[in-house]
């Protein structure tokens, strides 16, 4: 792989994207909605409707059982548990991002038809999606980065004393570090997939969204209580969604059939 | 050796074959026009060149080395390939869309070498226009100065003046003078008959398969009619008896007089020898070929 083209390719991408900063809105949109959500109903509401989220005793009792820190009181192990559980979000962030940009990323060069040029240079398949992945993982991750930041200012100013250092925890770390940018290099590649198997943009949006599926029933799952992602399942988790990402890079450069991409374009 | 050639060049889609058994080549320094109707395959014929889609069967060189799945992105560094559509990336600049192909083709001085572009296509006031903003005729001289960026041997052209205004097309045969003048091998697939007669040292008429390979002249002597026309400095009418001598339906037509013969270089000096003795003040004698227009489509005809 030649480091001066991937850089050139990578330089594309983002300049490409900075002169069309609406590819990033829907990553901005979850962004947002998992910045403000967690804290309208772990802060917000409580305060609004003067209750105590220690009163709710089955809040109180999953919290428990999670292994929320003795030393909170009931109210803000109640809201460490709440906040715990839409770290979670977090995990959408990237993937939305990744992924919206992805899907647009070899269909919209078939379509606007600068693909043919390229393809015309040395550059190799590996290189040009190595470039794609590159290309929209690192927007999203800084833009899920920029989030999560505000999440944990927003705990250290409106959470209850002790909830901000309690979240600092291995747990975090591994769903922040390995789990969230894992999980945006599987759907990203998948959607590089779908991207340059289909003829147009939107298809390939519409089936890189179901892979949003999955990770939106974990979180379901995780909130109703029916298992809890300890960090050692997190880290199992982490490293299957890796090799998940190496397998569908072989996938991906097997599929992308420059041929049949540049014959069957229309 | 010849910088680009192709050997019994074959592409199936299915079972629609689109290119069969073609085979040529282009020399260093050698212009050559392929010309073919719509859904000849021109631009898969050029493809195959450049290594984008493979053949069939038959086999492709460039520079002597054959273009196979592994030293395909070796051979591309020496092929420069304007596609039919410009492609540039719209958001991007004029510079910035020919400074991301100089570091694709890893280029020592990118910057240098674009700046030498622009000036040479006037595009310098416009690099920092972004692409959607250019007209059409600025976009194919982006494209071309894409294609030029990493200074190739080979120039493979897809339709390189098409649509394109009188000013900017004369500012691509410029460019293709002075490539032809280093050196490089250029084949160029077009419909401009004018421009192929004007800009190739060889046209290879395409249809699926190669109808004929020449050069121009050759290819209207291919369908010479046979007659000749002679000019004369004063009212050809007078000389039209001599000239009936040999072809009884002879035409006077102010100072030409048009005539069959059987044979152009049997029967012309014999000609010109009783229309001197007749004293005809002869000032040119030319046999009449057709347009290549008509031979071009003439040889199309037969194909079909």
């Amino acid at each position: 792989m030649n480091r001066r083209r991937l850089d050139a390719l990578l330089r594309k991408e983002w300049l490409d994207l900075w002169r069309n900063p609406g590819a990033l809105m829907p990553v901005l949109v979850v962004g947002a909605i998992s910045l403000v959500l967690p804290f309208v109903i772990a802060v917000g509401i409580p305060a609004w409707t003067d209750s105590r989220l220690g009163d709710d005793a089955d809040l109180l009792r999953v919290s428990q059982v999670i292994g929320a820190p003795t030393h909170l009181n009931d109210d803000a192990r109640v809201q460490f548990f709440l906040l715990q559980q839409f770290l979670l979000l977090f995990l959408l962030t990237p993937i939305t991002g990744a992924m919206a940009l992805a899907a647009h990323s070899v269909v919209g060069e078939k379509q606007a038809r600068t693909l043919e040029p390229l393809l015309a240079t040395p550059t190799t398949t590996t290189e040009l999606l190595v470039a794609k992945v590159l290309g929209a993982l690192w927007p999203s991750l800084g833009v899920a980065l920029v989030c999560l930041v505000g999440y944990f200012t927003g705990m250290i100013w409106l959470a209850l004393p002790g909830v901000a250092a309690a979240m600092l925890n291995l747990r975090t770390l591994i769903l922040i570090g390995v789990i969230s940018p894992a999980a945006a290099l599987v759907g990203l590649q998948a959607a590089l997939i779908v991207s340059s198997r289909v003829n147009d943009a939107r298809t390939a949006q519409q089936v890189g969204v179901l892979l949003i599926v999955p990770i939106t029933a974990l979180l379901v799952a995780q909130f109703i209580g029916a298992f809890w992602l300890s960090a050692g399942l997190l880290l199992l988790i982490g490293g299957g969604l890796l090799v998940v990402w190496l397998a569908l890079v072989l996938v991906s450069v097997a599929l992308f059939r420059r041929e049949t991409i540049l014959t069957r374009w229309r | 050796m010849d910088v680009i050639a192709a050997r019994d060049l074959t592409r199936r889609f299915g079972n629609r074959t689109v290119v069969d058994g073609v085979t040529l080549a282009v020399a260093p320094g050698e212009v050559v026009a392929l010309l073919g109707p719509n859904g000849a395959g021109k631009t898969t014929t050029l493809r195959m060149l450049a290594g984008l889609i493979a053949p069939t069967s038959g086999e492709v060189t460039i520079g002597g080395v054959a273009m196979t799945a592994h030293s395909g992105s070796r051979l591309r560094r020496r092929i420069g390939f304007l596609t039919e559509a410009p492609g540039l990336w719209d958001r991007l600049s004029v510079r910035e869309n020919l400074t991301v192909y100089g570091g694709i083709y890893d280029l020592p001085a990118v910057d240098t070498r674009v700046d030498e572009l622009l000036e040479s296509f006037g595009l310098q006031p416009h690099q920092a226009a972004r692409a959607a903003e250019l007209s059409k005729g600025m976009r194919q001289k982006v494209a071309i100065c894409r294609a030029l960026m990493h200074d190739p041997e080979a120039l493979l052209l897809d339709e390189p003046t098409s649509g394109l205004d009188p000013e900017v097309s004369r500012t691509v045969r410029d460019m293709l003078d002075a490539r032809r003048g280093r050196g490089c091998a250029i084949l160029l697939s077009t419909h401009n008959l004018d421009e192929a007669e004007r800009q190739a040292d060889r046209i290879a008429v395409l249809h699926h398969r190669l109808v004929a390979v020449d050069t121009p002249a050759a290819l209207r002597r291919r369908l010479a009619t046979g007659r000749l026309v002679v000019r004369v400095a004063a009212d050809a009418a007078t000389w039209l008896p001599a000239a009936r001598a040999v072809d009884p339906l002879a035409r006077a037509d102010g100072p030409t007089i048009t005539l069959a013969v059987r044979d152009i270089e049997q029967d012309t000096p014999p000609l010109v020898a009783a229309l001197v003795a007749a004293g005809a003040p002869v000032l040119e004698v030319r046999p009449q070929l057709p347009a290549l227009e008509d031979v071009y489509l003439r040889l199309i005809e037969d194909s079909r």
